[in-house]
């Protein structure tokens, strides 16, 4: 992996809220068509590292590059990584007052400068991509959790991006529609996406992830491939953690 | 006590006069002040600085006094000031413009800021600029979570033109009053202004128990 183009790189990011560090002196770097899933107990940081990776967060010290990229330029510059860097959030954060055809081609249209009908197609495309493309004209709240999380998906895609940050995409979801989220994931993944996933399903990050961080109080404390992350659990705070999770 | 309904007959133009003069105030003081609060809600919602300060001390200082105060007062006190009076119409849509614009301020500040952060969030994350963020993600939703305060609100605004008869604007009270001395038939004349007022409220309010009740439906679906 280690000769593939690096998409991010964090070196000695500090993170804090007034007295509170969030994350503590963090490096870590996601190379081109790698998955890295990162978990973790709450509070432990994951998704503010997330989010620093899409200027969503400010740092107090040290630096991040995103498609070579130093984060977070300026307001253009911010832009043009965002359109370039995909994420999808919990809440699903879809535009309730817009239908799924709205979601989708808002900001192709609006930022990529695609005429309608471009972009008409491809959030056709993209939503049979996700496995719905039969719900382009609803509008989110005529949809299940995990459809919306999926049209999430979908409308990020749009956008062709070259790496896609999920911040745990599932913990919203009803269990039963956990299933097609991580499916919709996985074919991205297979599909050669680079990734970074926040989670808690140790199952999706052990299948599908390249690599595995552990993070706890502001500090990744493993990083790992799935097969030595779980089965030689190099530290006592992951033990503990694996213990409770799995 | 009869009704004499003969004396309505006679008399309504004038009462439709005052409707007139009535609509016509609440469309100026509406226009002015809408344009004033717009940037009152910006100046609030800049959060620091001296224009957040002045829109502060602004909204406040409208929101607390009564009507009826800043009526007499802006009549009164201005020509007392500057040396030049104004009609009482000029002023009694200066004062409501004032009522309107510290209110309806806070009415869009309060629609505007229960954009939900996470659909701001997700804006962001695609790109897109700050300027398409207001027009397509925030003031659509905006504007629908405030419809109901803002016509709630008209409704107030309606009613309160009605304290200009008391500097002598020739609204609907005032005419009704003016016609009521002249005929004695002052149950007559005031009956017929509640009914006005009633035909105008009332619709307004119904929109507002709707409007309510689709938000609160579409914030449990």
């Amino acid at each position: 992996m280690t000769d593939k183009e690096v998409v991010i790189d964090c070196r000695n990011v500090v993170k804090t809220y007034g007295s509170f560090t969030a994350l503590n002196d963090v490096s870590t770097s996601i190379h081109r068509g790698e998955v890295v899933c990162v978990v973790g107990p709450s509070g432990s940081g994951k998704s503010t590292l997330l989010r620093t990776c899409n200027g969503l967060e400010t740092i107090q010290g040290g630096t991040i590059e995103v498609l070579g990229q130093h984060m977070p330029g300026t307001r253009k510059e911010l832009e043009t990584i965002r359109r370039r860097a995909g994420m999808v959030f919990q809440s699903f954060n879809l535009f309730d007052h817009m239908s799924i055809r709205e979601n989708l081609v808002l900001a192709p249209i609006t930022t990529l400068g695609l005429d309608r009908s471009t972009a008409d197609q491809r959030a056709q495309d993209s939503l049979d991509r996700v496995g719905i493309g039969n719900q382009i004209d609803k509008y989110p709240n005529q949809l299940s959790g995990g459809q919306q999380q999926r049209v999430a998906i979908a409308r990020a895609l749009m956008m062709q991006p070259e790496v896609m940050l999920f911040d745990e995409p599932t913990s919203a979801l009803d269990p039963e529609m956990v299933g097609e989220v991580l499916d919709v994931m996985r074919d991205l993944a297979a599909q050669g996406m680079t990734m970074a996933v926040v989670t808690h399903e140790m199952g999706f990050a052990r299948e599908v992830g390249d690599r595995i961080l552990f993070m706890a109080d502001g500090q990744i404390l493993v990083d790992q491939p799935p097969d030595t992350f779980f089965t030689i659990p190099t530290d006592e705070r992951l033990t503990t953690f694996l213990s409770k999770v799995l | 006590m009869n009704f004499d309904f003969n004396v309505l007959t006679i008399h309504y133009p004038a009462v439709l006069d005052g409707l007139l003069v009535t609509l016509r105030i609440c469309l100026f003081s509406l226009l002015f002040g809408v344009i004033d609060a717009v940037f009152l809600c910006l100046g609030k919602l800049s959060g620091r600085g001296a224009g957040y300060r002045v829109s502060v001390f602004v909204v406040d200082f409208f929101r607390t006094i009564p009507e009826v105060v800043l009526i007499f007062w802006i009549y009164s006190c201005l020509p007392l000031l500057f040396g030049a009076r104004l009609s009482a119409e000029i002023s009694g849509i200066l004062a409501l413009s004032l009522l309107v614009a510290a209110n309806v301020a806070e009415i869009m500040r309060a629609g505007v800021q229960s954009t939900n952060p996470g659909q701001l969030e997700a804006a962001m994350s695609l790109g897109i600029p700050a300027h398409t963020i207001w027009l397509r993600i925030v003031i659509p939703p905006a504007l629908q979570r405030m419809s109901p305060a803002f016509v709630n609100f008209l409704t107030e605004l309606i009613k309160a033109t009605s304290l200009l008869s008391t500097i002598g604007v020739a609204e609907m009270v005032y005419q009704a009053n003016v016609l009521g001395n002249r005929t004695f038939a002052y149950v007559e004349f005031l009956t017929l202004v509640a009914a006005i007022y009633f035909a105008l409220i009332f619709p307004l309010s119904l929109f507002v128990r709707r409007a309510e009740a689709r938000l609160v439906a579409q914030k449990c679906r």
